[in-house]
This record gives structure tokens, C-alpha cells and sequence, in this order.
């Protein structure tokens, strides 16, 4: 799916699962609360292996924890394993995140930004390590319980799968193995009829001009 | 003897880019003609033909770009962006509706399924009782209704054209002993790639792109694409012209004001797009109707998931509908299953090994568009000054409209159950499917009317119509039975706005009728309005 287009779906799931105020609340609730621990064992436990990772040299719109973060994503919510998918590393998945993410805007950017990062600190009290550092289980575990959870988990947890699964969907390298054909009007080799001939007029001599 | 030449192919089309480089238009210029139409959709290029075939100077006017079909690229996602209203963005004020329309020369004819249907006698019967519109009478307004046909070359589908989906329709049809028939397109030698949502490459598709617009042109219409009328003017309480802007649509640079001085005015812009330019002009309306009405047939994808692959995406897009509860309860049944991507703005979201698997079984897939009559108690609304405003969409389903709804979704469950279906995913915000028809009521009991019936079922709409009802009483409709408006002489409506309440068949035929007969009301009144 374009990027364009992604990004305006992802606004519009952003702007009705979140009511502004609700979420700002929520989100300066969570950082604030983040804050007040951050100083003890908190900023201990978030600590990821990732976080010493430089992300590659196209990232330019993503944070380097966003970046780890849809890479994950792409790991835990794409696992082709043992099916005749395209492995999503060889899928330009989180490059297309980004590009889509620059559609929005910059409102709405931020306070999604936000949202990930809540996302991926939720599990730092429960687990003792951020989203990131989860194994596959865990992962896909947080993400089924937010698919069902409150409409700010909701919509949390839908828009980074929708961005995903679009951001791997749209590459035509990824159709072959769900044996969708893409386009086929010129693989057919299918003649073009050009306009259609104008309606006899009795009054006109009407000719329909030759290739 | 006079002789027209149509264009073998394509359609000739003044453009932002070459306003831009016309140093003679400059940054506001000024056109004259006799009739300038306002879209160029199903309405606009009928108009455009008739009026220019009758001899008059004609300018058409499209917001959207000029998308040849030599450009498309049958990859959805790609034409999603470049040609459809607001990229598919286009959605009512809660956002979970989406409004699809075209944004482009040819308007939704370029992009639309090719389904085709006629309102049905009892209807037109009714609109002429209830409304005094004696010409829209079944019997006078058939004429309208055949020469569409002619001249888009509608035919039923034949065996060749009913895809393995559709059969699995037909099958559960058949089982349950619900009728069904083939349905009708505007397609000629079809060559069943399934990509008419993307456009049509090779022009198999009669959509206004290879119809009445190059006709129109071939009779001296001029067409503008990229340029959006923001007001009619008025003079002495009379339609004078447009006032428009010259965007260019990949920069969104503003390239020109644009005049138009004409002695008449006819607005197709759709029943979105034409009452919010009305809104914009403050043309006055006795009636309180303007912009009100607005029928949406609302539709819901269900998708069935059977034991043998049938590959339902390839294909005719639609093949049959199942019209055994159209008259009697407004819902209609089309098969067809979207690509990938849209099938994943519509279908299952769940995360990791269900996710792929869900993908993985796309071939096993067939799927329906279940319609649902509405009431028509929607409106849209311009707000904000004419340039710098914003439009909204307000509809949401009321109690009825969402029973209604469930009960479509619900009857195409259950035949594709009875097509041998082994799962059923259902068209809902909350992911939901049924394993048997055994369990289906009680997963349906599961969608809750809640706020307004509010992200309750994934719905879009492919058909809004009824925002400028066209009737005799100037207190209960904004367009008389002419096409004029009641109270603004020289400016008429001739799109899906006329349609004076909510009906249940696909529009489009209906569309290309009315505004055939529109254009036959003015030129056969063509002294009260033109000068020589």
C-alpha cells in the first residue's frame, strides 16, 4: 500500500481510537511516571543491547528506539518461518514505515511518537526489559492482550501492525507466495481498444480516427 | 455533411502544468463560453457531450488530475494515491466510514467496479408520485435508461465472467433457494484481470474516459483538469460563471485563478462535491434541503474461507448478485474479493503466525460486498470561509441502519456456509469470525449498537446520492424537476444530488440517465437560456 495512502489511514486510526486530551493525559501521565522512577531502577532495566546498535544510514525520520522498534515488529509480527513467504528482512519493511510516517502530520507524528515509546516501555515493570528485548512469545503475547486491551491499546497495537503488514504487503516480491498475480494486462499481452466508437448520429457522419 | 473524428485514444486535456507554462493565462485569467460544467464523472461527461453535440461551447471543469490509462499500473495501492478522492481518505466525521470516490478525469466511472443497474420501475413510479416528477415515470424515463445502455454497452455478464467466487455465491444461493442473477457491466470483451478498482489499461472499461469525453471533445468540448471551482457567481440572482483555482497535483502548487463567464452553469461534481460548492456560492435555498438527504448505501466486506483454492481475486471483479431480499429489505449481495492490500485495511489483523496464515490462505478466499438501504439522514456541510473552509461528512447508522446492516453481513455468512464455506470472517472492527453458521448468530450478537453505532462494522460507501432532491415544491427540494435550481435561473445540478431519496441499486446507471435527461431539458429549452 503507498505511503501516502498508509499514512492516511494510520492518521485516521490514530485520530479515532485516541481522543486527543485522553491520550495527551495519558501519555504526560506515563512520562511523568516514567520520570519519577527514572533516577532508580527503571532506567537500569530499559536498558537494551539494541540501544548500542547504530541504526542504518537511511533512517533520517525515525528515532534510533523507533527504529528498533518496527524492526522487532517486523520480526515478532512477521514470522514466515517454515511457509513459502518472503522473509521480511529481505523486505524494505521498516524503510517503508518511515516513509509512510512522513505523511503525517507533525501533531500527529508526536503524539504518536509517543505512543511507541509507551509501547515499547509498557513492559519494563512486568518483564524487566522494554518491548524490544522480548522474546517472540512474549512479543506477540503483548501485542494480542493490547488487541484486546483499552481503545488506547487498541489503537496502539493496530496502528503499528497495520503499518507493518503494509509496509511488507506493498512490495510486489511478496505476492508470488500468496500466488496473487499483480498486474497481468501486459504480462497477457492484452490489445488496447482505445475509445470507444461515438454513438451514430444522424445528422453527423461520425468517423472514428485509425491508429 | 459534418464530420467529428474521435480520438483513437485519450482525451484532450488542459492540465496545471500547462496553465503553468502558458505564459498568455497568467496567474488569473478569464474564459467565456456557453455551458460550463462542473465534473466530469458519470454526470459531467454526459452533459459536456450533449450540450457540445447540440452545438454549444462547453468547459469542463475537474478538480482531479488527468490519469490516462496508458499510466495505469493495475497496483491499487499506487492508484489509491494519485486518483482517488482524498487517497481513500475521505471519511465522515467519526472516521469509520469511508466515502470512495474517483478524483480524476472520468471521476468514479474510472475507478468503479463496472456494476450496473437500473433503479427499478416501482421506484421511478414513486420519485414522479411523491416528488411530481412526472418525467422520471418508468415509462418516460426509460428512453434515458436504454440509450445509457446503448451507449455503454451493458450487457449481463456471461458464463466467462462469473469467477470461482462468484460461484461459491451461487452455490450457497442455491442451497438456501435465494435468487440470484448475473450482473450487469459496462464492459466490453472483458478480459478478466480483476483490476478494475485500479483502472482499466486496455479500455475494456466504459468508463467516461473512453466515452463521453473523448466524444465531447471530438464535438469542441474543452476539458481543465487540476482546476476546482470554489463558487458559482451570480449576477441578478442568475448563474453567471465560476470562480476556480489551478492546483497542481503532485506539488500543491496553486497556479491560477481562474474565471468563467458563461450563460449557464451545470454542477456534477457528485453528491458530495456539488452541495458544498452551492454552500460555498450561498445560493439561496427555500427548501432548508441543501446538502441534506444524503443517502449512502452503506456496503461491508465478508469474506468466506473455503476447503479448495479458488483463486476468487482473479477474474471478473463482480460476477453475480444475489437480489432475492433488494426489493423487500434494500440489501443487495455482490461477489468479488479485493487484492491484498485492501484486504488488509478490511480483513483480519491479528498478530504473527495468525497473520501470515491468514495471508497465506488468500487463494482460498471468496468474498462479498453486502449492501444495506439506508435512510438517508445524512448531510454534508462546508465549514469555514469558501477557500480556506473544510467540508464534513456527517452519517452515522441509526439503530435501523445498523440492524440493517448486521442483517446483509449476516445473510452473506450464511451463504457462503451454505456454499461449503469453512470459516466466515466478519466485516467488524473487532476481529471476529465464525467457524459454522451454527455459532454465526451468536458471534453477530457480539456487535453492540454502542454510541451511534460508532466502529461497529468496517463500512464504506461507493454511492452517496440525495443531497440536492430534485422535486416541484420548492420547500421540499433544491432542484426542480428540470435540473434548475429553484430559486437560481441558469444553474443546474445533473449529478447523483438529484436523486430525491435513498434508493437501493447501484446508482451509476441512474446517474448517466439523469443527466441525459438534464441536458435534454435545457437544449430543448435552449432559447430561454442561450442567445442565438
Amino acid at each position: 500500500m503507498n505511503s501516502q495512502l498508509q499514512a492516511q489511514k494510520i492518521q485516521h486510526i490514530w485520530q479515532r481510537g485516541i481522543a486527543r486530551r485522553q491520550f495527551l493525559k495519558w501519555g504526560l501521565g506515563s512520562v511523568a511516571a516514567v520520570t519519577a522512577v527514572a533516577a532508580g531502577g527503571f532506567a537500569l532495566l530499559r536498558r537494551s543491547p539494541r540501544d548500542e546498535m547504530t541504526p542504518p544510514d537511511w533512517v533520517s525520520h525515525l528515532s534510533a528506539t523507533e527504529y528498533h522498534l518496527f524492526d522487532r515488529a517486523r520480526e515478532v509480527l512477521l514470522p514466515v518461518a517454515g511457509t513459502p513467504m518472503i522473509d521480511s528482512a529481505n523486505v524494505p519493511v521498516v524503510q517503508n514505515v518511515q516513509q509512510t510516517l512522513g505523511f503525517l502530520d507533525p501533531v500527529t507524528r508526536k503524539e504518536l511518537g509517543a505512543g511507541l515509546s509507551l509501547f515499547d516501555n509498557v513492559v519494563v515493570f512486568s518483564h524487566g526489559c522494554r518491548f524490544v528485548d522480548l522474546d517472540d512469545a512474549q512479543a506477540k503475547a503483548l501485542f494480542d492482550r493490547w488487541g484486546e486491551g483499552s481503545v488506547l491499546q487498541r489503537t496502539l497495537a493496530t496502528v503499528i501492525k497495520q503499518l507493518v503488514y503494509s509496509s511488507y504487503w506493498r512490495e510486489p516480491v511478496t505476492w508470488p507466495p500468496a500466488e496473487f498475480d499483480g498486474p497481468v494486462s501486459e504480462k497477457w499481452g492484452l490489445a488496447y481498444l482505445g475509445n470507444a466508437p461515438m454513438p451514430q448520429e444522424s445528422s453527423l457522419d461520425v468517423q472514428q480516427e485509425q491508429a | 455533411m459534418a464530420f467529428v473524428r474521435v480520438a483513437r485514444d485519450g482525451v484532450p486535456v488542459t492540465q496545471a502544468k500547462d496553465v503553468a507554462l502558458d505564459p498568455s493565462l497568467g496567474k488569473r485569467f478569464t474564459l467565456k463560453t456557453d455551458v460550463v460544467v462542473v465534473g466530469s464523472g458519470a454526470a459531467g461527461a454526459v452533459v459536456a457531450y450533449e450540450m457540445a453535440k447540440a452545438g454549444r461551447d462547453v468547459l469542463v471543469l475537474e478538480s482531479g488530475r488527468y490519469y490516462p490509462s496508458s499510466e495505469f499500473t493495475e497496483h491499487l495501492g499506487d492508484t489509491m494515491t494519485k486518483i482517488y478522492q482524498d487517497q481513500v481518505g475521505q471519511v465522515n466525521t467519526t472516521a469509520d466510514i469511508i466515502f470512495v470516490q474517483g478524483a480524476c478525469v472520468g471521476g468514479s466511472t474510472v475507478i468503479g467496479a463496472c456494476v450496473m443497474e437500473e433503479p427499478g420501475d416501482k421506484v421511478l413510479d414513486g420519485w414522479a408520485e411523491k416528488y411530481g416528477l412526472d418525467a422520471l415515470s418508468a415509462e418516460k424515463f426509460r428512453p434515458y435508461l436504454d440509450k445509457i445502455a446503448d451507449e455503454l454497452q451493458i450487457h449481463t455478464n456471461e458464463a466467462h465472467e462469473i469467477n470461482a467466487c462468484a460461484h461459491k455465491v451461487i452455490q450457497g444461493c442455491e442451497k438456501m433457494k435465494y435468487s440470484w442473477k448475473p450482473a450487469q457491466r459496462n464492459v466490453k470483451q472483458c478480459a478478466l484481470t480483476g483490476h478494475c478498482l485500479a483502472g482499466c489499461p486496455s479500455d475494456r472499461k466504459m468508463s467516461s474516459l473512453v466515452t463521453h469525453l473523448p466524444w465531447a471533445a471530438a464535438h469542441g468540448a474543452r476539458i481543465f483538469s487540476d482546476t476546482e471551482v470554489v463558487k458559482v457567481k451570480t449576477r441578478d440572482g442568475r448563474a453567471r460563471g465560476v470562480e476556480a483555482r489551478v492546483v497542481d497535483p503532485d506539488s500543491g502548487v496553486h497556479v491560477a485563478d481562474m474565471q468563467v463567464d458563461a450563460d449557464m452553469v451545470v454542477l456534477a461534481a457528485g453528491a458530495i462535491h456539488t452541495p458544498l460548492i452551492l454552500q460555498r456560492s450561498q445560493v439561496p435555498d427555500r427548501s432548508g434541503q441543501l446538502g441534506k438527504n444524503l443517502a449512502i448505501q452503506p456496503f461491508t466486506q465478508v469474506l468466506g474461507k473455503f476447503k479448495e483454492p479458488l483463486y476468487g481475486f482473479r477474474g471478473a471483479l463482480v460476477g453475480v448478485q444475489v437480489d432475492e431480499f433488494t426489493q423487500t429489505d434494500g440489501y443487495t449481495i455482490f461477489s468479488g474479493l479485493a487484492e491484498p492490500e485492501s484486504l488488509l485495511a478490511q480483513g483480519d489483523m491479528k498478530a504473527g503466525e495468525a497473520h501470515i496464515q491468514f495471508m497465506k490462505d488468500y487463494k482460498y478466499y471468496a468474498g462479498v460486498n453486502a449492501f444495506s438501504q439506508d435512510l438517508g439522514n445524512g448531510y454534508v456541510q462546508w465549514d469555514g470561509d469558501a477557500y480556506n473552509g473544510d467540508k464534513t461528512i456527517h452519517y452515522n447508522p441509526s439503530r435501523e441502519e445498523f440492524e440493517n446492516m448486521k442483517a446483509s453481513a449476516t445473510l452473506a455468512a450464511r451463504i457462503f456456509f451454505s456454499g461449503g464455506a469453512e470459516k466466515v470472517y466478519l466485516p467488524t472492527f473487532q476481529s471476529l469470525e465464525a467457524n459454522s453458521v451454527f455459532e454465526l448468530d451468536e458471534k453477530m450478537d457480539k456487535v453492540d449498537y454502542g454510541i451511534k453505532g460508532m466502529y461497529t462494522f468496517r463500512s464504506n460507501s461507493f454511492s452517496p446520492h440525495g443531497t440536492c432532491r430534485m422535486g416541484a415544491d420548492p420547500y421540499q427540494s433544491v432542484v426542480s424537476p428540470s435540473g434548475e435550481l429553484h430559486d437560481t435561473p441558469g444553474l443546474f445540478v445533473a449529478d447523483s444530488s438529484l436523486i430525491p431519496e435513498s434508493m437501493s441499486a447501484p446508482i451509476q446507471w441512474t446517474v448517466h440517465a439523469l443527466a441525459k435527461y438534464v441536458s435534454d431539458q435545457i437544449n430543448d429549452n435552449a432559447s430561454n437560456y442561450f442567445i442565438g
